[in-house]
């Protein structure tokens, strides 16, 4: 029963919330716009994190010292994932709930990507992973999560074919057993398998192993082309093994970017020569010798062949790192085309990034890219390269055009409700 | 028939490797009952301090005398300043050397960098085994620098002073203590030991694996089935578990997928933890 006093109090009640819910729509109109960034600081993904980490705020730093994203200023917030997805997820949702972060720049690591997708969804958050799993812009997507680099499909769509074509038609595929490998694993089968080639049962590798031998040892001694896909230590332990096993002598080593990211040839002593690897954005400054390139090497203090550190021995992460770098340049497009204010206006920049165009610039130093309006994939130049002489080389560059005829969108997210 | 003979060898070649790290393991809960959960990151640090000397010296050889003795002095300190302040309470000892874990791992991290690095092996070239598997000398070279220490590690036991005196702590502390025998410095160099084989351990397998921080991480697990299959605290017991599980392992490779094979070393370590719970070779330390 109401009386006056309950009356009051809820009266009170509803006044104090109302009061909190204005602030939460209208008092960020005016003031920093907060990005989180979710990355990998430590764990098995933080010889990455660090360059995610050091792209994003030499961003953000040229972002502010430019004028900042429509007149106010870009306050990144970082939380580390611990490369691992349950600590990934709450720190997600500690990003937007307590930090209030408009937009997440999303992980590299994809078991902590997709599990991320779902919460940016439910929290209506704009997500823009990083890792390559193909199930960030496929069937575990939504119309808030983006990706502007390349995915297990579009790596296979790029480059399988050369492969097929001037290394070999008998493929066994090997990779780390959690989501990254087995998404690169169906994408580059379907491929191969489609061209008329053959691919062995694949050969799934738990992620604490370090002794690869049993695994090395089930690979048919048919197989005309390695497809490896690791990371980090474990992929120093393949090739270190593969090339004391001389397999190197026996078939072409073929892998994609990841396997050797942030990590220099010279660095493995010869164990790595000889292996064809997927870039999007190449090692090597030769392969994209521009001014934006070069600018973009220069603010993040890396050399033009190892892509070393100028004061250390750490090498960038450069296949994946850039999205750090250039998705800060696209929300800040994305919110100056749409009128972004607020939370309140999220549909009108999903909108506005749905099919937007990126020209090489500094701000997208990369190159040319679309952000596809249908599978909100980003469509990238490719760049397959060797190592040689312990340098990565450019071979051949898929253009980002070629990508996107090759590959139809399998989604369409922009036709979902917001 | 070829890689079931290929399997088996590098299961013995890994197993004596696992073995001496277990073995640091098994020796200081043995004495001490610490559970010593950071014994991976002393391993760990033993492959980063293997590179930092390789690299600084170019000489593998000057890593495999220094390295173990860094060892020593790395335990002796953490005895001192992590375990023995805990060492009357065990859960607190797991706390503890979590604690330490953590910290090295960090440390590392925070020095050496989180890109993983490969040390070039000291011996190069393959020999052919049945079925032309070409295998890596330096893994056999390696499996018996192993053995070896193993068996030095065993002599030193049985044969000198200080080893009696270590085993007749482990035997009864208290009686041990009113015989005169220094119990606090004997513990102090038994964790020292310890420490110094994972270290060991590490500048062995270092070339075979990698060189990175979280390198501890995978070998822990791997090494206290071998103390748990062996009995705990049982010397011998601990070393022929870890050859006997890492043979098992790659026979068992041979058959079915490698995942499903440490399937079966855990079905294994289950199976004599019901029949056995002491151990398996709990009979051969009464």
């Amino acid at each position: 029963m109401t009386n006056r006093r309950s009356f009051l109090q809820t009266a009170l009640a509803g006044g104090a919330a109302s009061v909190f819910i204005t602030r939460d729509l209208y008092a960020q109109a005016s003031g920093p716009i907060v990005i989180g960034h979710q990355i990998e600081l430590t764990g098995g993904f933080s010889s990455w994190g660090y360059w995610h980490d050091k792209a994003a705020k030499a961003a953000a730093k040229l972002i502010n010292d430019g004028g900042g994203i429509a007149g106010r200023r870009l306050d990144l917030v970082t939380e580390d994932s611990e490369s691992n997805p349950a600590t990934g997820a709450r720190k997600l949702r500690s990003l937007v709930q307590r930090n209030r972060a408009a937009f997440i720049q999303g992980s590299v690591h994809s078991g902590v990507m997709l599990a991320s997708i779902p919460i940016a969804t439910e929290l209506k958050t704009v997500y823009f992973s990083t890792g390559e799993a193909t199930e960030a812009t496929g069937s575990r997507g939504s119309r808030w999560a983006f990706r502007t680099g390349s995915d297990t499909y579009s790596l296979a769509g790029a480059a399988a074919p050369w492969a097929f074509a001037n290394l070999g038609k008998t493929w066994t595929m090997i990779f780390p057993d959690y989501a990254w490998g087995h998404s690169h694993h169906q994408e580059h089968k379907a491929v191969i398998e489609r061209l008329g080639g053959k691919v062995h049962d694949p050969i799934a590798v738990p992620l604490d192993a370090r002794d690869l031998l049993p695994y090395l040892t089930r690979i048919p001694q048919d197989t005309e082309v390695l497809f490896s896909v690791f990371f980090g230590a474990q992929s120093v332990a393949f090739y270190t093994q593969a090339k004391s096993m001389g397999l190197e002598r026996t078939m072409k080593m073929y892998s994609v970017s990841g396997t050797i990211e942030a990590i220099a040839p010279e660095d493995m002593d010869g164990a790595a020569e000889g292996v064809t690897v997927v870039e999007n954005f190449p090692r090597s400054l030769a392969a994209k010798d521009d001014e934006f390139h070069r600018e973009h090497l220069r603010l993040m203090e890396v050399d033009g062949v190892h892509a070393r550190e100028a004061n250390s021995r750490r090498v960038y992460a450069k296949s994946h790192a850039w999205q750090a770098w250039e998705n800060m340049f696209l929300l800040k497009a994305a919110v100056e085309a749409s009128g972004w204010r607020t939370k309140r206006d999220d549909p009108a920049l999903v909108a506005a990034l749905e099919g937007m165009e990126m020209p090489n610039s500094l701000a997208h130093p990369q190159g040319a890219k679309t952000l596809r309006k249908q599978d909100h994939s980003g469509m990238v130049d490719t760049y397959i390269s060797r190592v040689t002489g312990n340098e990565l080389k450019p071979v051949q560059k898929v253009a980002k055009e070629t990508l996107a005829t090759a590959l139809p969108p399998r989604f369409d997210f922009s036709t979902q409700a917001l | 028939m070829a890689e079931i003979t290929t399997l088996a060898l590098n299961g013995l070649a890994w197993g004596l490797i696992v073995a001496l790290i277990a073995l640091g393991l098994s020796v200081i809960f043995g004495l001490l009952d610490v559970i010593n959960v950071a014994h991976g990151d002393f391993f760990m640090v033993g492959t980063v301090l293997a590179w930092v000397a390789v690299d600084a010296t170019g000489s593998f050889a000057v890593a495999l005398v220094l390295v173990p003795i860094l060892g020593l002095l790395l335990g002796a300190l953490t005895e001192r300043i992590a375990i023995r302040p805990v060492l009357s309470t065990i859960v607190l000892t797991v706390v503890s050397t979590h604690g330490l874990g953590i910290l090295m791992q960090e440390g590392v991290r925070a020095t050496f960098g989180a890109t993983p690095r490969r040390l070039v092996a000291p011996v190069g070239g393959t020999i052919t085994l049945p079925g032309d598997v070409q295998y890596d000398v330096y893994r056999l070279v390696a499996a018996g620098a192993a053995a070896l220490a193993l068996l030095a590690f065993f002599a030193f036991q049985q044969r000198t002073r200080f080893g009696t005196w270590m085993r007749a702590v482990r035997h009864d502390r208290e009686t041990a203590t009113t015989l005169g025998i220094p119990v606090a410095r004997v513990q102090l160099l038994t964790f020292s030991i310890g420490a110094g084989l994972a270290l060991l351990g590490g500048v062995i397998a270092a070339p075979i694996t990698t060189v990175d921080f979280r390198a501890g991480i995978e070998i822990l697990p791997t090494c206290f089935m071998a103390v748990v299959v062996g009995g705990l605290g049982n010397l011998p017991g601990t070393a022929a578990a870890a050859v006997l599980l890492a043979v098992t392992e790659g026979v068992v490779s041979a058959f079915l997928d490698p995942s499903a094979a440490r399937i079966v070393s855990l079905c294994l370590m289950c199976a004599v933890l019901f029949l056995r719970p002491h151990g398996l070779f709990a009979g051969a330390r009464a």
